[in-house]
């Protein structure tokens, strides 16, 4: 029993991280429809730079986090503008070959300029254990959890509350009325592009300071994020938190009961099993959208 | 002034690319990962290979001409080593091959070496295997994991007084392998295993693992894993609370490990054919150069870089020429002093002689606890005669 | 058509006269791949260019067309030219089985559900040690008998002429379907489900033919991968084959027979020349990835087309290539 609590409470806390990941894809693809293999790429741009500017610009870890956040936002704004907005509207395929060049770019330019060797990020806690009955955790992931739920709470809030969140959604539903209603929405586009690589590059940084941070690490993340993503259903944020509570709670018991040798494989199966049940995910916004 | 530095550099371009392709070098041909997951190791054995050559350039190089290494990008993948083989034999006409890191596109470009009787050296693949596929153009500067574990198995059941080992590693041939070697060997002291499990390389979160290491009964842990995955591994054994002896294979005595496990590194003990820290003059000397040049200290696989690319150029000074088969029959006699020992290869292939070190990790320094040499294989060498 | 058609024989005139002209082993080592990859993208582009869907799950049937030939011949001794076909069989039983599954889904869906079952194979590939040999991968793939007294350049010629012999046969397969009233059918599906259904096609059935068609040809080109590299591990399944599959398609020109092969001999001689570029070269090939689809967005294929039809100064033809356009969104 108690194993079984140690497994339940590591599934929820990979659960969280992996939400977290995938939030950032879960504007991006889920409700901008970029299928974009970039994603990893961004999250591991914000790792790398959050290494670079707490170990060699000597910021504390808050304050790298709001740099990175600007230089992350600033650069998804250009990207959007400057590449995704001349694919915009022509199915997938465009976007797909567009961000998989992207991908083979920001991996390989990352390699040049900061190195293969893997990078640790100074955390604002310590990693000590954290005893709760038989479960142990440690403060950096109760912290990590917290601010997962917080930024996954700003976020839905944005969306929901605010006059951009409001532009954002009357665009992804119909883009036409949108701009008859005097939205301009190649500058809601462009902001939405940049909030999901906010999101990205934060979830990179946080955690990269519990696991560690390398410019190889993009490609697994993009798997994970595009399976907690359709896991949810396209576009839902409540969506993406289940998916990936799923995902973390399913590999931790396989991994547990099974073996931990092929522990990727449990998220693909899910990924094929909810296609072939529930095609458009568990919680998908797609009601809403047509 | 602008302009002339400009014109300067265009002339540079043109001729140093036009002498580069006259003959008066020597080309060794080296194809390493320098992308994707494992460019890290592949970017050390590169700095190492570099640093051979620099050294022996200066001292004139071999049969007086200068070495030029022709470094390919294999990324690890069968098809892409064998498209590096194929450029470098063919378009480069290098005189010898180096390389290709892991075992599976090593084994992919052996058939390509013997196709056209070209010796290939790797100083990195560790599969047992590939020694025995009877190529002659083959050889392995390299430590196989049968070879470590039997080196070590006696002094760790000894040492650290083990009785019940958990077996961890990473998903690849060469994690496999450690394991198997090691939990052989072990048990043949007498130590029981508790567990055996594997993990996908890039996984970044353990502690399903470690609860059931920590039910497992075990009082020590072996594990086999990378820089990248290891010091994750080793960083969350700590914080789950598990005290247990951590021993491993996999490149751990270096700066970089350290510095990613911090504290938890302290105390834990690691087999490795190589580390900065070993004694002797010659290490030190190839210790010192390394440093000023790259700004750290070497690791396994730069040494394995800096090696394997000495015992080329050596092999070929004494074989007077370039000539594959002349170099082929040089290396066999190899007697090279290296920073980690001496350098001989059976008539498999098979480098022994070399030294390997059990260390400790003791305030953030890689503390030798013992060393040893490692042996021909018994029925290796006993096949060769 | 008759275009096409021409063009493809000249093309096979030119590819039977190169190994004879060229010495050079790296050259036709080079050409190997070409055809090799030229293969895979014909057999992928049957699904993004003829069923208007984006598989990114193609390595599923590469990799088990390899592996196949890879146990066949080292496990069962069978000579190459019955693995080949067999690896061919079995993907095409695999395709039909994926592709009954995953074609009743669309868009950013399909894309992500055959990535689902090409990472599902590698797993299994990469832990199933009783059959795969798990991550130590099958090594020494037996050659052809006669390669055993002959000089390379002689096999390396005889591996030109298979993979050339392989790839006619994909391209006749591939013109034969895309010309015939099924490959017809499954255009007006790609171009408009809806009107496609309304004249009494049944889309599920054409995507079918074409998608088991691919799988097909697909695990020919990995059974020739297993002899010819002679090695097999789990990276036949990794994604880095999928993209360059993607980029050969899209570069060249998705929906025309001749425009995977353009992409396949351009990506192929890309990649070998940027070698020179050292550590800048995968750098400069996601830059250029990203130009081409900004600056060719229909490919090579697409771009000389419509050049010709400016050319000619026919406005009716312009207007038809502009049909041909993907449905935006395509839900």
């Amino acid at each position: 029993m108690d194993l079984f609590l140690q497994f339940l409470a590591n599934g929820l806390v990979t659960g969280t991280f992996y939400a977290l990941s995938a939030l950032g894809l879960t504007l991006i693809f889920g409700l901008m429809r970029v299928v974009n293999f970039a994603h990893g790429e961004f999250y591991m741009l914000g790792g790398v730079l959050g290494w670079f500017v707490t170990s060699h610009l000597g910021l504390d870890f808050f304050s790298g986090l709001i740099v990175v956040a600007a230089i992350m936002a600033a650069f998804g704004w250009l990207v959007d503008r400057v590449l995704i907005e001349r694919v915009r509207g022509q199915g997938e395929e465009p976007g797909i070959l567009l961000t998989i060049g992207l991908s083979i770019f920001l991996a390989n330019s990352a390699l040049l300029l900061a190195g293969t060797a893997p990078h640790k990020i100074e955390g604002p806690l310590p990693n000590a254990p954290v005893f709760l009955g038989p479960v142990v955790l440690t403060e950096m992931r109760i912290f990590a959890v917290a601010v997962c739920a917080a930024l996954i709470l700003g976020a839905h809030l944005l969306i929901k509350k605010t006059k951009l969140g409001r532009a954002m959604r009357a665009t992804f539903q119909d883009p036409m009325a949108a701009q008859l209603a005097g939205i301009k929405t190649a500058r809601v586009y462009a902001s939405t592009f940049a909030l999901g690589s906010i999101l990205a590059a934060s979830a990179g940084m946080l955690l990269g300071a519990i696991y560690s941070t390398q410019v190889t690490i993009g490609g697994i993340v993009s798997l994970k994020a595009f399976v907690v993503v359709i896991l949810g259903g396209m576009g839902s944020f409540g969506g993406a938190i289940v998916g990936g509570l799923v995902l973390g709670v399913a590999e931790a018991l396989w991994g547990g009961y099974v073996s931990t040798g092929m522990v990727d494989i449990v998220g693909f199966i899910i990924v094929i099993l909810t296609l072939i049940f529930k095609p458009y995910g568990l919680f998908s916004a797609r009601a809403e959208r047509v | 002034m602008r302009a002339l530095t400009y014109a300067q550099l265009v002339a540079t371009a043109v001729f140093g690319s036009a002498l580069a392709l006259a003959d008066d070098t020597i080309k060794i041909g080296v194809i390493q990962p320098l992308t994707g997951s494992v460019a890290y190791n592949g970017a050390a054995d590169i700095n190492g290979s570099k640093l051979a050559v620099e050294e022996r350039n200066k001292a004139g190089g071999v049969l007086g001409k200068p070495i030029e290494l022709v470094i390919e990008d294999g990324q690890c993948s069968p098809a892409n080593s064998v498209n590096a083989a194929e450029k470098l034999i063919q378009k480069d006409k290098v005189v010898a091959l180096s390389g290709a890191f892991c075992s599976s596109a090593t084994a992919a470009i052996m058939p390509v070496a013997q196709k056209y009787k070209l010796p290939l050296l790797t100083g990195v693949s560790s599969k047992a295997d590939l020694t025995e596929k009877n190529n002659p153009y083959f050889f392995r500067s390299a430590e196989t994991d049968a070879l470590l574990a039997q080196a070590f198995a006696k002094i760790l059941a000894e040492n650290l007084k083990l009785k019940k080992v958990a077996y961890i590693g990473v998903n690849d041939d060469w994690g496999r392998g450690g394991v198997e070697e090691f939990s052989k060997d072990l048990s043949a002291h007498g130590i029981e295993t508790a567990m055996t499990e594997y993990f996908d390389h890039g996984a970044t979160d353990f502690y399903t693992l470690l609860a059931k290491l920590r039910t497992s009964g075990a009082d020590g842990v072996f594990i086999a894993a990378e820089t990248q995955d290891g010091s994750i591994l080793v960083k969350q054994l700590k914080e789950f609370g598990i005290d247990m002896k951590v021993f491993g294979v996999g490149s751990w005595a270096t700066a970089d490990f350290i510095n990613l496990v911090g504290d938890a590194a302290e105390g834990i003990y690691a087999a490795v054919p190589y580390a900065a820290t070993l004694p002797g003059e010659r290490n030190q000397t190839f210790v010192q150069a390394y440093q000023a040049q790259y700004k750290q200290a070497p690791d396994k696989y730069a040494a394995a870089g800096y090696n394997a690319t000495n015992i080329l150029m050596d092999a070929i000074q004494r074989a007077g020429s370039t000539d594959a088969e002349q170099i082929r029959e040089a290396l066999k006699a190899t007697n090279y002093q290296a920073p980690n020992g001496h350098y001989q290869f059976t008539a498999n292939g098979q480098a022994y002689g070399f030294n390997a070190a059990l260390v400790q990790i003791e305030n953030k320094q890689p503390k030798v606890i013992a060393t040893t040499s490692v042996e021909a294989p018994m029925a290796l060498a006993a096949k060769g005669e | 058509m008759k275009l096409e058609r021409n063009t493809l024989l000249i093309l096979a005139v030119l590819a039977v006269l190169f190994p004879m002209l060229v010495t050079d082993q790296y050259i036709l080592h080079i050409g190997i791949m070409v055809l090799f990859y030229a293969v895979l993208a014909s057999s992928l582009n049957l699904i993004v260019g003829y069923v208007g869907e984006f598989s990114l799950g193609h390595t599923a049937f590469l990799g088990l067309g390899a592996y196949t030939a890879a146990i066949l011949a080292t496990r069962y001794g069978l000579p190459m030219w019955a693995t080949i076909p067999l690896a061919g069989v079995i993907s095409a039983a695999l395709g039909s089985v994926i592709g009954a599954i995953t074609l009743r889904l669309q868009g950013p869906y399909f894309v992500i559900i055959t990535l689902a079952f090409a990472e599902v194979l590698r797993i299994i590939a990469n832990n199933w040690i009783g059959v795969t040999n798990g991550p130590m991968g099958i090594a020494g793939i037996p050659q052809p008998e006669i390669l055993s007294t002959t000089s390379t350049l002689f096999a390396k010629r005889l591996y030109f002429y298979i993979a050339l012999a392989i790839a006619a046969v994909a391209l006749y397969l591939a013109y034969r379907f895309v010309y015939s009233s099924t490959g017809r059918a499954a255009v007006t599906v790609r171009e408009n489900r809806y009107v496609a259904q309304s004249v009494g096609i049944q889309p599920f059935a054409y995507a079918m033919q074409a998608f088991v068609l691919g799988a097909f040809l697909a695990g020919l080109a990995g059974g020739f991968y297993a002899h010819y590299i002679s090695f097999v591990g789990a990276d036949v399944f990794r994604f880095s084959f999928m993209a360059t599959m993607i980029i050969m398609v899209l570069i060249g020109g998705k929906g025309t027979l001749l425009g995977p092969l353009a992409g396949a001999l351009l990506v192929t001689l890309m990649e070998e020349y940027l070698r020179e570029a050292q550590e800048l070269r995968m750098s400069i090939f996601g830059l250029i990835v990203m130009l081409v689809v900004l600056f060719l967005p229909k490919g090579l294929m697409g771009f000389l087309t419509l050049r010709r039809e400016r050319h000619a100064g026919n406005a009716e033809l312009t207007g038809n290539a502009q049909r041909i356009q993907p449905q935006g969104g395509a839900i």
